[in-house]
């Protein structure tokens, strides 16, 4: 295997963590945000 | 300065909503700088020739992943001792990034690991006490989600962490303490055995992750604010 297969292994996956972790992070956001907004609706209707 | 206004969850929302961005843009331009170095200035290693390069992200997501620890511990401590929201919030938004880095090291070590010492993975000192470390980050995750009361969770999560802090002077100390197949440290604090530009890069990139931690951590303790304080008044408030 030439030395380019680990080095690109490395520096890819060391990338997709890092995509991953921010569209997790934007996800989170998201549904806390959400979650907020059907409370309020509740709230409302009451 | 009045630093105790900033440990209300709902001032530290803004503060950390207006730092994020900065640190975010400190880490991409810290990051290219150090993927010049290490992709364009430093040479190519006599020994292990181009594969080497994988120290530039394998050496300080490894730093990373033990200081993280520590911040997380720290923060553990703070919410135990001053029963603080703010700090267990602050544990819980560092565990995650932690254990991504931890893996991150654990992955690019091991195929560093292959083409230099002929095999992926050792159970080795060093490399089993970082395993070691990414099974107490996934541990406190899953521990502090585990109970209906949130703060129950923190301090279950701040107790769990402060026993895995006898794990860094472990994983540290492990190519000094035991015969490692692990190679020992090349950069201390009387000197260090490396080129220059190698150790610039190497440099450049962990204080590039440093500032990504830390913007991620910043996004990452707005959302678990939110989710936390949705009944509060001023989290009605916001748009």
């Amino acid at each position: 295997m030439s030395h380019a297969f680990y080095l690109w292994m490395s520096y890819g996956a060391t990338a997709i963590a890092v995509i991953v972790e921010i569209a997790a992070l934007r996800a989170r956001r998201a549904r806390a945000l959400r979650m907020i907004e059907e409370e309020r609706d509740i709230e409302a209707e009451d | 300065m009045n630093w105790f206004y900033f440990s209300s969850p709902a001032t530290f929302y803004r503060l950390a909503g207006a730092m994020a961005p900065w640190f975010f843009a400190l880490a991409a331009i810290l990051a290219g700088i150090g993927l010049y170095f290490g992709f364009v200035v430093a040479p190519t290693d006599a020994q292990q020739g181009e594969v080497y390069r994988i120290i530039f992200i394998h050496v300080p997501a490894a730093w990373i992943s033990m200081f993280l620890y520590l911040v997380m511990a720290s923060y553990g401590a703070m919410s135990l001792t001053f029963n603080t929201r703010l700090a267990a919030m602050m544990a819980r938004a560092i565990a995650p990034t932690g254990a991504m880095f931890t893996f991150v090291a654990l992955w690019t070590g091991a195929f560093w690991g292959r083409p230099t010492w002929g095999t992926y993975w050792v159970w080795d000192a060093r490399i089993t006490s970082e395993l070691v470390l990414l099974f107490l980050y996934l541990g406190f995750i899953a521990l502090a989600n585990a109970f209906e009361d949130p703060r129950r969770g923190d301090r279950a999560g701040a107790i769990l962490s402060l026993i895995g802090v006898v794990n860094l002077p472990i994983i540290y100390f492990s190519v000094q303490w035991w015969n490692t197949l692990h190679q020992g440290s090349s950069v201390s604090l009387r000197g260090t055995s490396m080129h220059a530009a190698m150790l610039t890069g190497m440099m450049v990139m962990a204080l590039a992750f440093w500032m990504y931690s830390i913007a991620t951590s910043l996004v990452r303790v707005r959302a678990v604010i939110l989710e936390r304080e949705r009944r509060s008044a001023w989290v009605r408030q916001l748009r």
